[in-house]
């Protein structure tokens, strides 16, 4: 038997044996593998900015939703607020806001004495720096609404200062106290001596969602609500806008249009216009809109139209995609039953076309909803928008801001405790993109195509 | 070679519902149907073989006008239907195409239920008056296209959800829905596994009755089966035309005699 086997056993085989692994393939592997460590490690990298980015909005910003409150009941003096004692109410609004500090302040005072808190500030001047100044246009707007609250004594919740609520936050220090002249240590001692019995509170602040924007000294009071509206209108006009002309355009281009060299100018230029900086929009709009067409600065109408036409390139390239989605067989079919080419578009490929059509919307709109620079230019930055629009015209027409205007806003202002509503409203943005994205993302599984 | 112009007339047909004469077709400097003279008899299964790209399927779509769709393409020539030139300019496309329907190679239902499969062309052209007409129309045409027994549970059903087969009859179902009078199919089987096949060829044998059919094919098997006619395209020349029997058991071009017995194609 050995005698046989010889020969074989001295030829080595061409082709080595299977059960080791030759320098060549040993490479090979080597080279996958470190390419799908790359992969992973790129991954890794990015999923950990992901979760640092998180941390920090978070912890950054969640503070803006809970605001320090401070309960006291005010004795609404007839001396001071209705002096002639009649209950007119002309008489009563005569009374500005000035009126009612000293009487806010005074309630101030009695639950610091009530409390029993051993300090030297015994005047109700001294108590102004606890209470936000919007206190006495609260106080104010209760008398007005109800005069028969003179005379007596009603239980009010004020928002404390940005400092009261900066202390309880952790961001306002005892040792930074020197060089900050609205609070003293003193004050601060008196915070400490109130919060057991809960007459200085920390809440949950709804007015951080649905207020309005505040003045600079005023950061406890301001809130996003209204921009928010703003932000609602401007896509309201893009929704609206956008919507139609980009699906018409596209159906028009991928349909009907003949295949020529002005067509393919076009194309070329859409797709370059989805790469023009959205800076480029804003001074068009600013150009046209305002400068041209007289419309009125920093309202949602020019937003709405500056961003109509920086979405509008977005709609178009996703429409056309899902249009040229759709299998030709379809429009054979329709064409085939004698169906004219309008109605094998809207009967049967803009059907399925259009789950494609509005996720790329949507997602066309979630930009829009987040773009900041284009709005720098037609003044919705800047703009402290006090009120709610009173109307769909009031809320097109009049000035307004938006979110991300508000957030960039709040971010610049010198008072830290606007810098935390930067990363609150951040917050909020993100939490409309989320379910903004999530929402496309739902619609696209929903009417996933069934052909 | 063979002298076209007589080959169409030659035929001892006596109720012609198509005729052509001198069609060209161009794909922008292609020049895919050169001088096509035909005349398609009424009632009858008229067969288009030959080998792949010699243009059986654009001299088809030069009958409904498909080809309108088409960019590049240019037809000349005259092709008359019942005597009237569809290339006329007071011709809609639209409305010929509702008079002569069109099967696919790939069965191509809408994505809607089988019911609205059938009821759209009856819906676009006002065939019904109302919902009970209109499901008599649906009725009656899944009927024709012998698939009725197998869906009538489902009509609500979505029609992509049918087997190969069935697709394709409930498009040839379709096609028919509209009550047109020449119908036809592009290679209408070549999707499809031998018993579906078998189905649809006895379907295409029924149709005869109402319809002037006419139907591409690269089975030569399947031509000799349905078809009375069969017109040899070779090249963008329409070769011979004749008889089925004719052309398989006695071709008069060698061309047409290579490809029968498999030596081109
Ligand atoms: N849409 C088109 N554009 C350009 N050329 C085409 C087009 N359709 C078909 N052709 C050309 O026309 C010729 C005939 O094609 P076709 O009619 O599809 O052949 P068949 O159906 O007999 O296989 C082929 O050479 C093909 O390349
Ligand atoms: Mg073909």
């Amino acid at each position: 038997m050995t005698d046989a086997s010889l020969p074989n056993a001295g030829a080595t085989p061409k082709s080595g044996s299977l059960h080791e692994i030759d320098a060549r393939t040993k490479k090979r592997n080597a080279a996958e593998k470190r390419f799908r460590v790359y992969g992973v490690a790129a991954i890794a990298t990015g999923i950990i900015f992901l979760i640092v980015l998180l941390f920090a909005i978070l912890t950054n910003g969640l503070g803006a939703f809970h605001q320090t409150f401070i309960s006291v009941p005010v004795y609404l003096d007839e001396a001071k607020l209705d002096k002639k004692g009649n209950r007119n109410i002309d008489d009563i609004k005569k009374v500005s806001t000035f009126g009612y500090n000293p009487l806010i302040q005074k309630a101030v005072l009695k639950a610091v004495e009530d409390a029993g808190i051993e300090t030297p500030l015994t005047k109700s001047k001294n108590m102004k720096a606890l209470v936000s100044a919007s206190a006495a246009a609260q106080v104010r707007q209760a008398v007005i609404d109800n005069p028969a609250l003179i005379g007596q004594t009603v239980e009010f919740r004020f928002l404390a200062s940005s400092r009261v609520d900066g202390y309880l936050k952790g961001r306002v220090h005892r040792e930074h106290l020197a060089r900050d002249k609205n609070i003293d240590a003193e004050h601060l001692d008196i915070v400490d001596g109130l919060l057991p019995s809960g007459v200085v509170k920390k809440s949950f602040n709804p007015a951080f969602i649905f207020g309005a924007d505040a003045s600079e000294s005023r950061a406890e009071q301001a809130g996003i609500g209204v921009s928010m509206i703003g932000s609602l209108f401007m896509m309201l006009v893009v929704l609206f806008l956008a919507l139609p002309i980009g699906v018409a355009a596209s159906i028009y281009l991928e349909e009907f249009a003949p295949k020529n060299r002005w067509t393919d100018l076009i194309e070329v230029n859409i797709s370059n216009l989805a790469a023009v900086p959205s800076i480029v929009f804003g001074i068009l709009g600013l150009a046209v809109f305002i400068q041209f067409m007289h419309l009125p600065q920093s309202a949602p109408l020019v937003g709405g139209l500056v961003l109509t036409l920086m979405t509008l390139p977005t709609i178009i390239i996703s429409t056309r995609a899902s249009l040229k989605a759709v299998p030709p067989s379809i429009r054979d079919a329709a064409l085939g039953v004698g169906a004219s080419k309008m109605q094998s578009v809207f009967h049967h490929v803009l059907p399925l076309a259009a789950p494609g059509i509005l996720t790329g919307t949507i997602i066309g709109l979630a930009q829009a909803l987040g773009e900041t620079a284009p709005l720098l230019l037609i003044g919705m930055v800047g703009y402290i928008a006090s009120n709610p629009p009173g109307g769909v015209v009031e809320g097109l027409m009049s000035p307004n801001s938006a979110m991300p205007a508000q957030i960039y806003e709040w971010a610049k202002r010198a008072d830290p405790a606007y810098y935390e509503r930067a990363w609150g409203g951040i917050i909020i943005l993100l939490i409309f993109l989320i379910s903004m994205n999530t929402l496309a993302v739902l619609l696209r599984r929903r009417f996933e195509r069934r052909w | 070679m063979y002298d076209t112009e007589k080959l169409g007339t030659d035929v001892n047909q006596n109720d012609t519902k198509i005729s052509a004469r001198n069609v060209q077709v161009y794909y922008g400097d292609t020049h895919a149907i050169k001088d096509v003279n035909v005349d398609i008899g009424s009632k009858a299964v008229t067969a288009f073989i030959g080998p792949s790209g010699c243009g059986k399927s654009t001299f088809l779509r030069c009958i409904n006008r498909m080809n309108d769709t088409i960019d590049v393409c240019r037809v000349e020539g005259d092709i008359k239907i019942d005597g009237e030139d569809i290339y006329d300019k007071r011709v809609d496309p639209v409305q010929l195409r509702a008079k002569v329907g069109m099967v696919f190679q790939k069965p191509n239902p809408f994505p809607k239920s089988i019911y609205d499969n059938i009821a759209y062309g009856p819906r676009i052209h006002g065939l019904a008056k109302n919902k009970a007409e209109l499901d008599e129309i649906v009725e009656k045409s899944l009927r024709r296209g012998a698939i009725w027994n197998e869906v009538k549970d489902r009509l609500h059903a979505p029609g992509t959800g049918l087997s190969g087969g069935q697709q394709q009859r409930l498009c040839i179902a379709r096609a028919v829905a509209t009550e047109p009078e020449v119908l036809l199919m592009d290679e209408p089987c070549s999707a499809l596994d031998p018993i579906a096949t078998a189905q649809v060829e006895e379907l295409i044998d029924e149709l005869r009755d109402q319809f002037s059919v006419v139907i591409v094919t690269h089975s030569m098997q399947q031509a000799a089966r349905v078809s009375q006619k069969t017109a040899f395209f070779h090249l963008g020349n329409l070769v011979e035309y004749g008889d089925t029997s004719q052309i398989f058991t006695n071709p008069k071009d060698e061309r047409t005699e290579s490809y029968i017995t498999g030596r081109i194609g």
